[in-house]
């Protein structure tokens, strides 16, 4: 208990200094910003923003980084709640009630109640986090080679019951992913795959490249494919401060929101999206009237933003700790954390603990500059949803072309997103969901590091996987949740939570 | 806009193919593992003992083409989804507006013929007004504005104040300033006049545009 109090002083005193402090507000300001443009995901805005951190020292460059991943994830709530247009997979929750709110007149308080919610379950979730993250690195030095590889492979499979439209597409999504991630240079024999002899494909596809091009460049041209109706809310924005009864009515919401979120944030395999989705099902049942819900109830808004909120920054875990994304934004963490010559994984907390700790502090500082930023602007952010999308998007182009370009110098970046803007545009098209694939991208690599390992270890037996009981346990999780998710009346229940 | 699928057509077709969605996905998954397979026919596969390079890549393309016959067979048992509406002028322009970007940002050389390094002064506002012409209804005075707006914005961000080592200007440029300036001063003076550039076109053309709504006002009244 000592050492976290001592741990937890030594982060704050990293966080807040002036420095920092005004990085974490700079990035929560551009990072919702960004975030705030409809259309544009918390992947996008964080590759977008990317080449703004790279002047800074390691430690403030990562708190900048996190505050705007906060920001961009609070900037799809606010379009959530003011257009109904989802940013991103955990906000599409939020805009069910949150826009009827809107409608009534009551937008002020919905982002105020998300505010407040998203706050408190930063708080928690900052708490979690630095009580979870000493003794979990204790079990990376327990795990090897097997274990990762069976643990990454359980990600995979959590990827694959979660994601939304049909199983069998969600798994060959998550092995092109792989498959991809194997283009370049093999580390082992140094002999070049798939590259077509193209020297910059040498080092493989870049991680950042393939995530804007899927989630920057494609999702525009989806967007331009729908006649533009935004439906920005006319009434007045109202009070911002939620009072006595919607506090009463928000505040158990929220505390089960965070608990559900924090939780799920952890799983490796993009848990955190579930965590609105489930805090809303657990909301509706628990409501003594549960017509409300889907009419602008605020518990509908308070829970899952909670949960979101949660759920972003404990997915943080898997990655300080045992050095797994758990999701496509942490990938692009990871990235970023290597621009800076950090590896993320067990040996950051102990080789650099102001950097570990203070990154954590700075979450929470973080998650309090947004409670400061976003309720005096709300009016900005309105104003910045009526600009037209023709004026839109030509910027965010620009904005994606010039970030992109800015992290390697390389012009056939550039064109890449290009070219993977329009795989992820056909993949659309044809029913695929891009988020598996990108996390198998992320995967591979480590999985396959670590499968060649593990069977140099057994030399060549595959038996090595179920004979480890760490392994086998996990393998078997993995295998009872792939059975379940397929058998029929799950699969019945799975759809009607996706398309609630 | 053009259209190569009709997806919503109110009548559905009575063919052999009852999902045309997981037709075309099942399509693309086998030509990938098709293509994977045969970039990596040359590489040695090893054991499992020691894998050589071809092993992961070659069992993953299987994998892949594996998904892709069940979704072709799918399409044919089971009823589902119809190719969505497809449109081009969207893809195309997005994805010229990206290549303009990279050729003119850093220069490009195509064999014999090489494009100099224009900077972030030429590719940004081309990237703009190509992109921007995407969506049908796009205007080109709109764009102009936003290009000679956005593009100077961008200059002093990046390359004054965050210093990232994005090329600006074509050197040519430095010529026309005295030779006593520095980089960066001829990049926030080319900024200004751009800034400047942007001002004047907004207030020159905004009668003109006013005038047209007003015309489509009076005959939409009468």
């Amino acid at each position: 208990m000592g050492d976290f109090f001592s741990n937890l002083s030594l982060g704050f005193g990293v966080a807040l200094s002036l420095q920092n402090l005004g990085l974490a507000f700079l990035g929560c300001l551009v990072g919702t910003l960004v975030g705030v443009l409809p259309g544009v995901g918390p992947i996008a805005t964080i590759a977008m923003l990317l080449p703004i951190t790279f002047g800074l020292d390691p430690t403030g460059a990562l708190i900048m980084l996190a505050g705007i991943y906060y920001g961009a994830q609070y900037g799809g709530s606010t379009t959530a709640i003011l257009v109904n247009i989802p940013g991103e997979a955990t906000s599409v929750v939020t805009a069910l009630d949150g826009h009827q709110m809107a409608r009534q007149g009551r937008a002020g308080v919905a982002l105020g109640i998300a505010a407040i919610g998203s706050f408190f379950a930063g708080t928690v979730a900052t708490l979690v986090i630095a009580a979870l993250g000493a003794p979990l690195t204790g079990l990376a030095l327990i795990f090897g080679p097997t274990e990762y590889f069976s643990l990454m492979v359980m990600g995979l499979v959590f990827a694959v019951v979660l994601a939304r439209g049909s199983i069998l597409k969600a798994i060959a999504m998550i092995l092109v992913g792989v498959l991809l991630s194997t283009v370049g240079t093999d580390l082992e024999t140094g002999e070049e795959r798939m590259t077509f002899g193209l020297p910059f494909l040498a080092d493989g596809i870049d991680f950042a490249v393939l995530a804007m091009g899927i989630f920057g460049i494609a999702e525009i041209m989806r967007n331009l494919d729908h006649t533009e109706h935004r439906d920005v809310v006319r009434q007045a924005i109202g009070r911002l401060l939620p009072n006595k009864d919607d506090f009463k009515q928000s505040y158990k919401p929220v505390l089960r929101g965070t608990l559900i979120g924090a939780i799920l944030g952890i799983l490796p395999g993009n848990g955190a999206v579930l965590g609105p989705f489930a805090s809303y099902t657990l909301e509706k049942k628990l409501a003594k009237d549960p017509r409300r819900f889907g009419r602008g109830a605020i518990e509908g808004v308070a829970g899952p933003e909670s949960a979101n909120n949660a759920g972003a920054q404990t997915s943080f875990i898997p990655l300080l700790t045992l050095g797994i994304p758990p999701n496509a934004v942490m990938a692009l963490m990871v990235g970023a954390m290597t621009i800076h010559g950090i590896i993320p994984g067990p040996q950051v907390m102990t080789k650099n603990p102001t950097l570990f700790w203070g990154m954590i502090a700075s979450m929470w500082v973080g998650n309090l500059m947004l409670l400061i930023i976003n309720l005096p602007m709300v009016g900005l952010w309105v104003r910045l949803l009526k600009v037209p999308y023709r004026l839109l998007f030509p910027a965010i182009l620009m904005f994606c072309c010039i970030g992109i370009y800015s992290i390697n110098s390389l012009p056939t970046d550039v064109m890449f997103i290009g070219l993977f803007g329009f795989v992820g545009y056909m993949l659309i098209k044809f029913g695929f969901e891009p988020a598996p694939m990108l996390l198998g991208f992320v995967l591979g690599k480590l999985m396959e590091e670590n499968l060649r390992r593990a069977l140099i270890i057994s030399r060549g037996d595959m038996m090595t996987f179920i004979d480890r009981p760490i392994s086998a346990g996990l393998l078997a999780v993995a295998a009872i949740l792939l059975v379940i998710a397929l058998l029929p009346s799950i699969r019945k229940g799975r759809d009607e939570v996706f398309t609630e | 806009m053009s259209v190569l699928h009709e997806g919503s057509e109110p009548v559905r077709h009575r063919g052999p193919v009852r999902a045309p969605q997981s037709l075309a996905g099942g399509l693309l998954l086998i030509a990938l593992a098709a293509l994977a397979l045969w970039l990596t026919r040359d590489l040695d596969q090893g054991t499992l003992n020691a894998m050589g390079p071809a092993m992961l890549p070659r069992w993953l393309a299987i994998g892949v083409g594996l998904s892709g016959l069940a979704l072709l067979a799918a399409a044919f048992l089971k009823e589902g989804d119809l190719l969505e509406r497809w449109s081009l002028r969207g893809p195309v322009f997005v994805i010229g507006a990206i290549l303009a970007f990279a050729f003119t940002i850093r220069g490009y050389a195509f064999g014999s013929l090489v494009l100099p390094g224009l900077g972030l002064l030429v590719a940004g506002p081309l990237a703009i007004i190509i992109g921007g012409h995407a969506t049908p209804e796009a205007r080109l005075r709109d764009l102009v504005i936003l290009a000679l707006s956005l593009t100077p914005f961008c200059m002093v961000l990046f390359g004054d104040l965050l210093n990232l080592p994005i090329p600006v200007f074509p050197q040519a440029l430095t010529g026309l300033f005295p030779a006593d300036w520095s980089q960066k001063a001829v990049l926030r003076a080319t900024a200004a006049i751009m800034a400047g550039a942007a001002v004047l076109v907004f207030l020159t053309t905004r009668g003109r545009r006013q005038a047209s709504v007003d015309v489509a006002d009076h005959s939409g009244r009468i």
